[in-house]
């Protein structure tokens, strides 16, 4: 099957369906960004249960489902939820992770609760609350204009305006409140209006989300493409923009994944949201762990050869003045190393002995001066005995450029020898 | 209490004899003995300030509950659970990775095992069900808990790890104790602290899968958490709050496993929760009122 079957044969009710997904989940990432470098994210999982008894009263009192008051509902709850849960933490002196343990497990057995005794009044059951019914949004629908628009998609729409709008307004202020709450506080802003909007607007995407992919799943769509984007980048502005775009490639994807094998769409999506954080662990540029596999491993690497040749270089100073030198270092890495450098002609084998090829000696030399002024700077300036200063200098040489020698040299006066009565090499 | 069913049966004009049949009770006991011992393991982790530990490995346990069905095809209570408890085991293995290995906070780490599994659980049940593979409807009784569908045997098995975990609690309190209460003193004191830590974090997640069938993986969290948060209330002393969060959890779960008997189609985990809240608010407002203290 060609990728063009693929998606003719998914068909336009499916495009709803994912384009429902994708504006939930394009909130949600906004949103959960914000929670995310908050360490707020159990907060979003408990305000995602919690909303449920807010949504279900609201539906009883002849709210529509995603309709306005059923979003005031929720976003009460959610505020219901915050409030016990300072309540009990200043009140009562339950730590903060039990005391929402407490608040949202009751609330949404509450919502349970009610939506098993209404079950005959209201259109909500047990099993949607959960994992929602993504597969089912396209048929109830509302006309606008000339197009049938899906009523779940117009509400995701809809929050995701309102919170994109928020957001522009009031980005700046919700910058400096995400990375000093305190310094914020200090400078006169209103960091608590900038926690509350936050609440309602995970409260309002919490409802958003509901129906199309249930209770549980909306926490994947807040706090896992906001996790993986934090992996890929710094700046703020760029991380939530990321958080989107793999929030919104996740939903498609997870979707037609779903389609394929016939299962459940908001577990695929979260399923597939949770590879994208995953891969995002494994090969983020920066700190992913190739990255920094691949940099760990060309150091040692680097370390090892530098340390070869600057063995070679101690022994042929030795030679000169007839003392015997410390052998070169011979793990399985520094047998390597030296192999390689024999291969490259860095180094000779001349009457059984490694010299150094002239190319290789200034490299070596400087190395070897490194680790001299290393430790004739150590022993003036950080009283350690003579013999602890060589384990220091030891790692401190393959880190050393030429201003900074230079520098440390004009620090010691230029000083000629190390502690040790070595000379230092001059720089070159 | 002949009294008392007589009361619910007028308020409710339900019908209550299945509640006092055989079957009920030996599951009502089975159950019971599962709050308990949630209740006593709890409090060790609440008092550790680990809450919600078990929330991320209760998620979990769904996908493993899944994935034991589809390999051996079986749907027996142990199998089930056996597969719930590896993978709430591998859940807690994925977040120690994570935090050894990632910039992610433990935060947004528990929320994403939580949900990233609980999705995948989900996937997996709905697409065996989808295919129509005979028994696989029955695992949704695992997310919310219905222990109707409880055998004898079945609660024999729950009952029996149960006890063997709080034996496991009681043996190990000394060392429990001090690690919760002053970890640097542990540690410098050369006990063997991280193992500590790791025991306790997988009793929890036995408690949280042998919960699993009374309260579900959505809400089996609030057995290890809401019991001990109570029972704290009314003493400062660990083996009192170890007993009454035992007798807390107890009570909680008898009650929700009684109604949810009662009342068709109601399931199990949001009464125990709801029975377990309330005890929880009377315990706080009973206790203000007795002693009113300074907000600490």
């Amino acid at each position: 099957m060609t990728s063009a079957d693929f998606l003719s044969e998914v068909g336009p009710m499916h495009g709803w369906a994912m384009a429902t997904a994708a504006v939930v989940s394009a909130a949600a990432a906004m949103v959960g960004t914000l929670l995310v470098v908050r360490r707020m994210s159990l907060l979003g999982d408990a305000i995602s249960h919690a909303v449920l008894p807010g949504i279900v009263v609201a539906v009883l009192a002849g709210g529509r489902p995603g309709g306005p008051l059923v979003i005031v509902g929720a976003v009460v709850a959610a505020l219901v939820t915050v409030w016990l849960t300072q309540v009990l933490r200043d009140g009562v002196g339950v730590a903060e992770d039990a005391g929402a343990g407490v608040v949202f497990t009751t609330l949404f057995a509450l919502g349970v609760v009610l939506v098993t005794a209404a079950a005959s009044r209201i259109d909500l059951d047990p099993g949607c609350i959960l994992y929602g019914i993504l597969e089912l949004v396209p048929f109830d629908t509302i006309s606008v204009g000339r197009w049938n628009v899906p009523r779940a998609f117009l509400t995701g729409l809809a929050v995701l305006v309102l919170i994109g709008l928020g957001l522009l307004v009031t980005w700046r202020l919700q910058v400096f409140v995400a990375f000093d709450a305190d310094a914020a506080r200090a400078a006169g802003m209103p960091v608590a209006a900038a926690t509350l909007s936050l609440l309602a607007a995970t409260a309002m995407t919490a409802v958003a989300g509901f129906e199309a992919v249930g209770a549980i799943l909306v926490v994947a769509m807040l706090v896992v493409p906001a996790a993986a984007a934090e992996l890929l980048g710094r700046r703020l502005s760029r991380v939530m923009a990321m958080a989107v775009a793999l929030g919104v490639v996740g939903s498609v994807l997870g979707y037609l994944a779903a389609w394929k094998w016939n299962t459940n769409a908001a577990g695929m999506i979260a399923v597939v949201l949770g590879v994208e954080y995953a891969m995002a662990v494994i090969f983020a540029p920066e700190e992913g762990l190739l990255a920094r596999g691949i940099g760990q491993i060309w150091l040692r690497w680097r370390v090892a050869c530098e340390d070869q040749l600057a063995a070679v270089w101690r022994r042929e100073e030795a030679a000169g003045t007839g003392l015997a030198a410390a052998a070169a270092p011979h793990g399985f890495i520094d047998r390597l190393a030296r192999a390689w450098l024999a291969m490259a002609g860095r180094l000779r084998r001349v009457d059984g002995e490694w010299t150094l090829d002239p190319r290789a000696r200034p490299a070596a030399e400087m190395i070897v001066r490194s680790h001299r002024l290393w430790e004739a700077w150590l022993g003036r300036h950080a009283e350690l005995p003579v013999d602890h200063l060589h384990p220091p200098a030891e790692w401190m040489e393959h880190h050393l450029g030429a201003d900074v020698r230079r520098q440390i040299e004009a620090d010691l006066g230029w000083q000629a020898s190390d502690p040790h009565g070595s000379e230092i090499p001059p720089e070159r | 209490m002949t009294s008392a069913v007589g009361y619910l049966s007028c308020l409710a004009a339900i019908d209550l004899s299945g509640l006092l049949a055989y079957n009920t009770l030996i599951v009502a006991a089975g159950t019971a003995a599962v709050g308990c011992a949630a209740g006593v393991v709890g409090s060790l982790s609440v008092l550790r300030k680990r809450a919600l530990v078990g929330d991320a490995a209760a998620h979990v346990t769904l996908v493993g509950v899944a994935t034991a069905f589809a390999l051996t095809g079986r749907r027996d209570l142990p199998t089930l659970l056996a597969g719930g408890f590896a993978a709430a085991l591998a859940g807690l293995l994925v977040l120690v990775v994570m935090r050894r290995y990632t910039r992610t906070r433990d935060d947004a780490a528990t929320a994403i095992v939580l949900s990233v599994g609980f999705g995948g659980g989900i996937a997996l049940v709905a697409g065996m069900t989808a295919r129509g593979i005979p028994g696989s409807a029955g695992l949704e009784n695992f997310l919310l808990g219905h222990t109707a569908a409880l055998t004898a045997r079945d609660a024999g098995v729950l009952a029996g790890v149960s006890l063997a975990t709080v034996v496991v609690v009681m043996l190990f309190l000394k060392e429990a104790t001090l690690v919760a209460f002053d970890r640097s003193f542990a540690a410098a004191a050369g006990w063997p602290v991280a193992v500590v830590d790791y025991l306790l974090v997988v009793l929890v997640a036995v408690m949280v899968v042998v919960g699993l069938p009374a309260a579900g993986a959505v809400l089996v969290t609030a057995l290890v958490v809401i019991p001990p948060v109570a029972a704290r209330q009314w003493t400062d002393r660990l083996g009192t709050m170890l007993v009454l969060a035992g007798v807390i959890g107890l009570v909680s779960a008898v009650t929700g496993v009684a109604i949810s008997a009662v009342v068709p189609r109601l399931a199990t985990g949001p009464v125990i929760v709801l029975v377990a809240a309330a005890i929880f608010a009377i315990s706080v407002l009973f206790t203000r009122w007795r002693s009113p203290r300074e907000a600490a």
